[in-house]
């Protein structure tokens, strides 16, 4: 259900601004049928109708902009996991082989936005990279998350933008799935990975306290 | 449990190799060269045959432009969603199949149990997304591939890694949002299955840091080479069914 919701929320901006609810009731209904998750079954809603915003390069920088938030996030748990040196065996490969991929996808986005790339926040990760169990548990989040956020603005995206965001959410199923197994929890649990709002997904990143105030 | 990682093992390879292992299981006893040689060697004259057959089964020759037009969804949407469809077919019976039987390792049956789950799900989401575009399914054989543990596992790698590689290709060539934002939630379950399997086999989960699309015809082309489709369904053509609910 969660990739019906919050069609019209604004990217990376988790405050609900008036217009925001009021577009929302007016298409919330029409979309609240696109997707319903029960029990293995999945409907994805015969012609419901997306009630997001055009796509537009200006659109696209926005989304990008959110994307890279939780990029740059990975890449530093990552990073920080691998230096901690806690990890041994197959977590440990897994968070050297994310990293660089991470950084990767960083990369990617940074070169697209240009000079409207939003500069790297301070993070803090506190015990999440100092024990395999942390760790896998946080991570399981994070590709999770990662996988949630871009399905919620494919759509949003124009045609190029979309391409590259496919090729990127790819790999952040893959990392999904990879860590999941290793945690002893469901790779895929769903048939279906529901996209959530941005709004969601920041509230989500919030709630890990790993953001820096700023 | 051991290093997963051998080593990056591209689409290229994940071909070649599911193309080595269908021949090796003669699936019909009428693979005579390797898929992927047969590929390389008569590329055009394969694809020719191979988008046939899937235009056929999915009666892509006999869409009815007007209908769907009057239902706001566009050819191109119809098309790319009764190729879908045809896959997913193809992928829950191979899966359903393997789990029927049971004669795979017990790790492998818990992938298929799952994965088959899903794809039968996908396969009812997408004919809702049709509507009244859908198509039947095709009759499928799969040899001996739904109880050989290792062709199961290279057809699984091979069919995992295109769809997804193929839901890349689709995505930004549909022309209805609705339908991107519905097909964009199949596709990272397909990444998923497909590293899950990798996993459960030694293959790295995650090869490279972008994954690459695949076109509608390298599917057509894969779909043939594995002569899973052992007969034309029903082809409804024109005629609307008298009843349709």
């Amino acid at each position: 259900m969660v990739w019906s919701r919050g069609r019209s929320e604004r990217f990376g901006d988790s405050r609900d601004d008036p217009a925001t609810s009021t577009r929302r009731q007016l298409l919330g209904r029409s979309v609240v049928a696109g997707a319903a998750l029960a029990g293995g079954g999945i409907v994805l809603g015969p012609r419901a109708r997306w009630a997001g915003a055009a796509p537009s390069r200006a659109q696209d920088v926005k989304i990008f902009n959110f994307a890279l938030l939780l990029e740059y996030l990975q890449a530093a748990f990552y990073g920080e996991a691998v230096r901690q040196g806690a990890l041994r065996g197959e977590p440990r490969e897994f968070a050297e082989v994310v990293a660089s991929h991470e950084r990767a996808h960083v990369t990617y986005l940074r070169k697209a936005l240009g000079g409207r790339a939003r500069a790297r926040p301070a993070f803090s990760f506190g015990d999440a990279t100092r024990s395999e169990r942390r760790f896998l548990e946080t991570a399981v989040l994070l590709e999770n998350l990662g996988v949630a956020a871009y399905n919620g603005q494919a759509a949003n995206l124009t045609t190029k933008a979309l391409a590259a965001a496919a090729a990127i959410v790819s790999v952040e199923g893959r990392h999904a799935a990879w860590v999941s197994d290793l945690a002893g929890k469901e790779p895929a649990p769903r048939a279906a990975d529901p996209g959530a709002s941005a709004a969601d997904v920041v509230r989500s990143i919030r709630r890990t306290g790993f953001v820096g105030v700023s | 449990m051991s290093n997963v990682v051998r080593e990056d093992v591209t689409l290229e390879q994940t071909w070649g190799e599911l193309a080595q292992t269908l021949e090796a299981v003669d699936i019909d006893g009428a693979l005579q060269e390797t898929a992927a040689g047969a590929v390389r060697a008569t590329r055009a004259g394969l694809f020719r045959r191979a988008f046939a057959t899937l235009a056929g089964v999915a009666g892509l020759a006999t869409l009815a432009e007007d209908a769907a037009a009057a239902r706001g969804q566009t050819k191109n949407d119809i098309a790319i969603l009764r190729f879908d469809l045809v896959l997913e077919y193809l992928q829950a019976g191979l899966y359903t199949e393997a789990e029927r039987l049971g004669e795979l390792t017990p790790k492998t049956l818990g992938w298929a149990r799952v994965v088959g789950a899903h794809e039968r799900a996908h396969v009812q989401a997408i004919k809702n997304l049709l509507g009244r575009d859908t198509v039947p399914s095709p009759t499928f054989n799969y040899g001996k591939v739904t109880s050989d543990e290792k062709a199961f596992i290279k057809t699984a790698v091979g069919f995992e890694d295109l769809t997804a590689a193929l839901l890349k290709w689709q995505a930004p060539r549909l022309d209805s949002r609705s339908i991107v934002a519905a097909v964009v939630t199949l596709h990272s379950v397909e990444t998923r299955h497909a590293a899950w399997i990798r996993h459960i086999v030694g293959l790295r989960p995650a090869a490279r840091a972008f994954d690459q699309p695949a076109s509608q015809q390298r599917m057509a082309e894969l779909i043939a080479a594995t002569h899973f489709i052992s007969s034309r369904p029903r082809v409804t053509g024109r005629r609307r069914p008298k009843y349709t609910g």
